[in-house]
């Protein structure tokens, strides 16, 4: 589905990302772990094209996607929640979640103007659409609100039914249960599962909660200061002896 | 009654004027671009217009068409705006912010050295004796009137549709924008695009309305007019551009009492209205209209 051959990136002279290589599978959870500063949402800058790679090459479904504008990449399946949130804030909720689906419409902006049949019939399905995606999310009664006067948990789960509305085949997610208490990450891992399910998704997942991380994912990966240390099971990385060293420093992994 | 279409009628058509001016930066503000190309849009529209009502070369058009000129030059101030608005749009709309406003205001710096040097615009003199359509100035109300409703219909129609809500996404958060699909370069250029031929189309009508066309037009006080309107009124809503240049056309004839103070007191109101109408004036009828509802969202 995914693959990430020698991909570098740096900053002036910050190695953000140093030389990294992993494939994801169709089907798979994959887990993006690693200290704070260890690259993982610049890498998924990287994936989705908004921040240009400085080497290497990144492959999606079978095609380069190096140098294809975001708007591109992202029509052809590849859909993405921001570690700080970054919805349309003024605009409605059901907005936020039409926007996407905007991409694949096909009626232009005269039609859309004078209100001409095939307008309105792509409008009645991105609305229909829209709805049933924010039934999804449990956000179907406040359609109308602005989506900036939601609260911290709702925002986070209109930002993935937005993801959701780009019908994508590679769902990423920069850090969904940040801010999150313990009961809610459980259900935030049951409803990852769920939409995977529901939508036939691969989701590539960047996660701190390790705990969340290790019952979710099928595989991991783990970057320590722009490297890829670690790609493995839960099980087996958990018992890395770089990983351990990472996450705890080395005289901890020495006793 | 009459008396009073006498003496204001100029003024109420200026306003009408300036709001369609204030629209057409409107337009790109909605995709979240600052532009002051529009009144370079203007002064061009303009000197279409005033070229083919004064010019010999159209004499044997003016006289074919008679009247029907006038659809004339503006469907060709039209389309000459929206091509230059799409041929300045596409490098210029890679900068960001202040960097597009800069350009923008470079662009129409070139415009007027252009008209300048040019022989056909009347180098420095400009065009004057533009045959008027109408005998009084209110008259020119049924050329601005009906443009600005179409503006307003067009706006109104345009926040409920595919092109609209791209506008306002990319406003909202161009990086989120893109990663949802949207080809931001695409979308602001439209939207800049359909600004500078509403400005075009103003032009236009306007040189009739004048009466003369010079260089003068485009002044840089202009540009940063025509953007005040758009604050002042409030960006946010259609009727925002109506609403500033009804305020700010009509307030120094409302100081005129004043005197010199006038342009003192001009520049108080704008001041207040910047600092405790964030939302404009469109948006303080808004927070008047559902009393608390607005009032923490700002």
């Amino acid at each position: 589905m995914l693959e990430l051959n020698a991909v570098s990136r740096s900053f002036g002279g910050l190695m953000a990302v140093n030389d990294v290589g992993f494939s994801v599978q169709a089907g798979e959870i994959f887990g993006l772990i690693g200290p704070n500063g260890a690259g993982k949402t610049t890498l998924f800058n990287l994936i989705t094209g908004l921040t240009p790679v400085s080497c290497g090459d990144i492959r999606f479904d079978g095609h380069n996607i190096l140098g294809l504008p975001p708007h591109r990449i992202a029509t052809a399946g590849m859909a993405r929640t921001f570690q700080n949130i970054r919805l349309f804030a003024t605009m409605s909720v059901l907005d936020n979640v039409r926007v996407p689906m905007q991409a694949f419409t096909r009626a232009g902006l005269l039609a859309g103007l004078f209100g001409l049949p095939a307008s309105r019939s792509q409008e009645r399905e991105m609305l229909e659409k829209s709805m049933a995606l924010l039934e999804l999310v449990g956000l179907a009664d406040k359609a109308g609100d602005p989506a900036g006067s939601l609260p911290y948990g709702a925002r986070r789960k209109l930002e993935i039914a937005r993801a959701l509305a780009l019908k994508p085949k590679l769902l990423l997610l920069d850090e969904p249960a940040a801010g999150m208490n313990l009961a809610e990450k459980g259900e935030l891992s049951g409803f990852i599962r769920d939409i995977k399910q529901r939508f036939d998704l691969t989701v590539l997942i960047i996660e701190h909660h390790v705990p969340l991380v290790m019952g979710l994912c099928d595989r991991l990966a783990v970057l320590n200061f722009g490297r890829l240390i670690c790609v493995g099971r839960p099980e087996e990385v958990r018992k890395d002896q770089c990983v351990i060293e990472a996450y705890l420093g080395a005289s901890h992994a020495a006793s | 009654m009459s008396a009073f279409f006498d003496q204001y009628g100029f003024l109420m058509v200026a306003i009408v004027q300036q709001a369609l001016l204030g629209m057409s930066l409107w337009y790109p503000l909605m995709a979240g671009q600052l532009s002051l190309a529009s009144i370079g849009f203007y002064s061009l529209g303009g000197y279409i217009a005033a070229i083919m009502g004064t010019n010999p070369w159209f004499a044997p058009w003016r006289e074919a068409l008679g009247p029907a000129i006038y659809p004339l030059q503006w469907l060709i101030a039209l389309i000459v705006s929206a091509l230059i608005g799409l041929a300045v749009g596409i490098p210029a709309l890679r900068l960001r912010g202040i960097y597009l406003a800069l350009a923008t205001i470079a662009f129409v710096q070139v415009l007027n050295v252009l008209v300048l040097i040019t022989d056909v615009t009347g180098g420095a003199v400009g065009l004057f004796g533009i045959p008027q359509p109408f005998v009084s100035r209110l008259g020119y109300i049924w050329f601005f009137g009906p443009l600005l409703v179409l503006a307003l219909i067009f706006s109104a129609r345009l926040t409920r549709t595919v092109a609209g809500r791209s506008f306002m996404a990319i406003r909202d958060d161009e990086l989120a924008a893109q990663a949802m699909g949207i080809s931001t370069t695409f979308e602001k250029v439209r939207a800049f695009v359909i600004g500078c031929a509403l400005a075009g189309v103003t032009g236009a009508m306007s040189a009739p309305f004048l009466n003369t066309w010079n260089a003068r037009q485009s002044s840089f006080d202009a540009s940063v007019a025509c953007l005040a309107y758009v604050l002042i009124g409030g960006a946010r809503s259609i009727w925002g551009p109506l609403l500033g240049a009804a305020l700010l056309v009509a307030l120094p004839e409302v100081l005129r009492p004043l005197k010199d103070a006038r342009l003192i007191m001009n520049g108080v109101v704008l001041v207040v209205a910047c600092i405790y109408l964030p939302q404009g004036l469109a948006g303080l009828l808004a927070s008047l209209r559902r009393p608390g509802k607005e009032a923490g969202h700002a």
